[in-house]
């Protein structure tokens, strides 16, 4: 044939990724009773997956969707809509870049291309020695002060392309600042 | 019945149904990609936007909105107002139309659909010829999604049928959108392919090129196919099809709309029976055989009757004795639920008129597993033939001597039948050991069959037998429907179609039609004095 399919009829083992932990999978059995349907737990349950795992392999959505006894199909639909869902292997920090209108206007592509540059890597991939991770988000609501960045849960901004190697520098990455919800964690 | 003013002329429409259903029903060309009466609507296309009538917030006054609407998903008022044919919807269909081809490969000249496509006529009718897409384009992948099924991601225009059809009627949910926005695909979670006995559907129901029959693939351009109403006889729902076919046969087979039946689905197994009889062709019987002593001879057909008669009469006139099964004569026939009823009952006449106490038996049911009942009603179901009712509706009406299968064969291996006519035509194997010991019993057989079997290899008169798709008749299906199929494609050669050869057994003049048989039929059958023809649906986007 002179053109090539995807097949996706199968796929190796060794692409299927990490699977759930018992804990994991009991954690997220504790959302049920909140929800008139066990499948309205996807997000959560995607929550918990991805703390778990850094992402959500595949091998992850199959379990979920038999604990959310929806296809898994269904799972994937969900997790390929939300850009924080990630399905391969993110890096410690990730970058995240504002791709919406003020911060676009104000210099975030030519920010953009000093990441690519600094970092060698594309949107939603991950630097070799795991370090970094890479992605765009529409507005990260802190238009006036535009362009934005954010680095795991630490806003920077008014970054100008030259402040790429301070921001990356700065020990603060990986704290996180603003304590997250005890939503997940605590049903 | 509410009356609806659609560009100023007045339109009845049935009860509930949105505005673009009953503007369809009126004859109009509306563009929809998304709406499909079987399957929920979502209104993504944004194809079939009209300008309608709205009550003002203010005055309450009714007035024209100033935004367009989507007319499948507006459900008809009496006494409501839409315009189609106005400037604002027809701007909006060519803006429309021209993002759809932002993307698309314009590969037509290699497209299975193109001739059938939803695109290229919108495009034709409602776009722009030509493109003015200078960037490169975003090229999608090519997807392998399932074991009948490819899909050309390039060519979808995401109205998300195929989608909601495997959710709602196949049950399955194997095909799903992923990614957002521009990013959106179609596809499948890698390793769970598409594989529900329904699949063959959402290539009917793709209106463009994206998901294609592998086993059509490149085989025929669309515009090449003549198209044959006929009923399926892969089991006995009477779920009625298209085949589609030309001077080098048939090349496929598609749902006809049936609102008692198969609504706008068929099964898969309903879809690719045809294939059976090609696959089996080379095995195909093609003339009438005679045996003499050890030898076998082609007989012409002409001279059948007369031997058949001969033969049977001579079996019927035979003194019956201890040895005949009790009421009857040592005359059988085994009536095969793959006739159609006219042939049934043909038959039944003509062993009848030779041996009026002759035997008539229902033949071989093939049945498989259970009844499978999907989500919104679709069923396959477990008898795999389409007339088993209408031969045993034929047999009573003749009345006399009948017996079940099982009881005949161990009758036959009595001895107790002289001569026996015997038909088959299913599309696979089907003649068992408990089948052929008892009839080698029997001194005169004749076998009416579509594939040479040990049966055959046994009988004394061997009689070639057409395929569904060379015959015309009706089946009546497990809830008594009766609906005519056409003859699509011509016998093999030196094949006589059944209901021709039966009509010449019974002495009847010229040719064989099948609505004059069903004449003679519903004179002791009323239920033939007319058959079911479903209603002309308009065309969905297929
Ligand atoms: S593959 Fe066909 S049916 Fe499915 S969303 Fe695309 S265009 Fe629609
Ligand atoms: S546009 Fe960048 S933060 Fe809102
Ligand atoms: S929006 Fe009405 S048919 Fe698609």
């Amino acid at each position: 044939m002179s053109w090539q399919a995807v097949d996706r009829t199968r796929v190796p083992e060794e692409q299927l990724g990490p699977g759930l932990s018992e804990a994991v999978k009991e954690k997220i059995r504790a959302f049920f009773s909140r929800y008139p349907t066990k499948q309205a737990a996807v997000l959560p349950a995607l929550h918990i997956a991805q703390d778990a795992l850094g992402y959500v392999s595949l091998r992850a959505m199959k379990e979920l969707a038999e604990l959310l006894e929806i296809p898994p199909s269904k799972v994937m639909d969900v997790v390929t809509f939300y850009t924080h869902f990630w399905t391969h292997p993110k890096g410690r920090k990730t970058l995240l870049l504002c791709r919406s209108i003020s911060c676009e206007l104000l210099g975030a592509g030519k920010l953009k291309d000093a990441i690519r540059q600094r970092l060698g890597i594309g949107e939603h991939e991950t630097t070799p020695d795991g370090e970094y991770s890479f992605m765009t988000e529409e507005c990260l609501a802190a238009c006036d002060h535009a362009p934005c960045l954010m680095v795991n849960e630490k806003m920077h901004k008014c970054v100008r392309p030259e402040d790429l190697e301070r921001i990356l520098a700065d020990a603060d990455n990986d704290r996180l600042d603003i304590p997250r919800s005890d939503l997940f964690d605590a049903p | 019945m509410p009356t609806i003013t659609i560009d100023g002329k007045k339109v009845d429409c049935r009860e509930g149904v949105p505005v673009l259903q009953a503007a369809l029903e009126a004859g109009l060309e509306v563009p929809h990609y998304c709406y499909h009466p079987g399957l929920s609507i979502v209104a993504s296309c944004r194809l079939c936007l009209m300008e309608m009538k709205m009550p003002n917030p203010q005055t309450k006054e009714l007035e024209w909105a100033p935004r367009l609407f989507p007319s499948c998903q507006t459900p008809v008022r009496d006494g409501m107002e839409v315009r189609f044919e106005s400037p604002a919807v027809q701007g909006n269909q060519q803006h429309v139309m021209e993002y759809y081809l932002v993307n698309h490969p314009l590969d037509c000249p290699v497209c299975d659909k193109a001739g059938e496509c939803y695109l290229q006529d919108y495009s034709e009718r409602f776009g722009h010829a030509s493109s003015r897409m200078v960037e490169d384009k975003h090229k999608n992948p090519k997807k392998n999604i399932g074991s009948d099924t490819l899909l050309y991601q390039d060519r979808c225009v995401l109205c998300t049928r195929c989608v909601r059809f495997c959710d709602e009627i196949a049950g399955a949910g194997e095909l799903r959108v992923v990614d957002r926005g521009n990013r959106c695909e179609i596809d499948v979670f890698p390793g769970v392919p598409l594989d529900n006995p329904l699949q063959g559907n959402v290539v009917d129901l793709c209106p463009v090129g994206a998901l294609l029959d592998k086993g059509f693939l490149f085989r025929q351009r669309v515009w090449m196919l003549r198209h044959t109403p006929s009923v399926s006889p892969a089991d006995s729902s009477g779920a009625t099809i298209w085949i589609d076919h030309n001077d080098e046969g048939v090349h496929r087979c598609r749902p006809r709309f049936n609102e008692r039946v198969n609504q706008w689905w068929i099964s898969d197994e309903q879809r690719f029976a045809w294939r059976a009889y090609v696959r089996r062709e080379h095995e195909r019987l093609t003339l009438p055989r005679q045996r003499r002593g050890g030898e076998t001879e082609t007989v012409r057909w002409e001279d059948l009757p007369a031997i058949l008669r001969f033969r049977f009469e001579q079996a019927a006139r035979a003194p019956s004795g201890p040895q005949a099964p009790a009421p009857g004569s040592k005359v059988a026939a085994v009536l095969s639920p793959m006739m159609s009823c006219e042939e049934a009952w043909l038959l039944g006449r003509f062993i009848r008129s030779v041996a009026p106490q002759a035997t008539l038996v229902l033949g071989h049911v093939p049945v498989v597993g259970q009844d499978r009942t999907f989500a919104k009603g679709f069923v396959i179901r477990a008898e795999k033939c389409p007339n088993r009712r209408g031969v045993e509706r034929a047999m009573e009406s003749l009345g006399g001597p009948n017996l079940a299968l099982a009881d005949f064969l161990k009758a036959a291996g009595e001895g107790k039948f002289a001569a026996a006519y015997v038909v088959g035509g299913y599309p696979e194997s089907w003649v068992t050991p408990d089948m052929q010991k008892p009839l080698a019993k029997v001194e005169f057989l004749v076998v009416h069959d579509l594939f040479a079997s040990p049966l055959s290899a046994a009988a004394t008169i061997v009689i070639p037998g057409a395929s569904w798709m060379e015959r015309e008749g009706t089946f009546m299906n497990c809830d008594g429907l009766v609906q005519p199929f056409e003859r699509a494609i011509v016998p093999l050669e030196g094949v006589k179609s059944d209901g021709q050869f039966f009509h010449e057994l019974c002495g009847e003049p010229g040719l064989f039609r099948s609505r004059r048989t069903r004449e003679k039929m519903a004179e002791t059958m009323p239920e033939f004095a007319s058959v079911f023809v479903p209603r002309q649906e308009p065309e969905y986007a297929h």
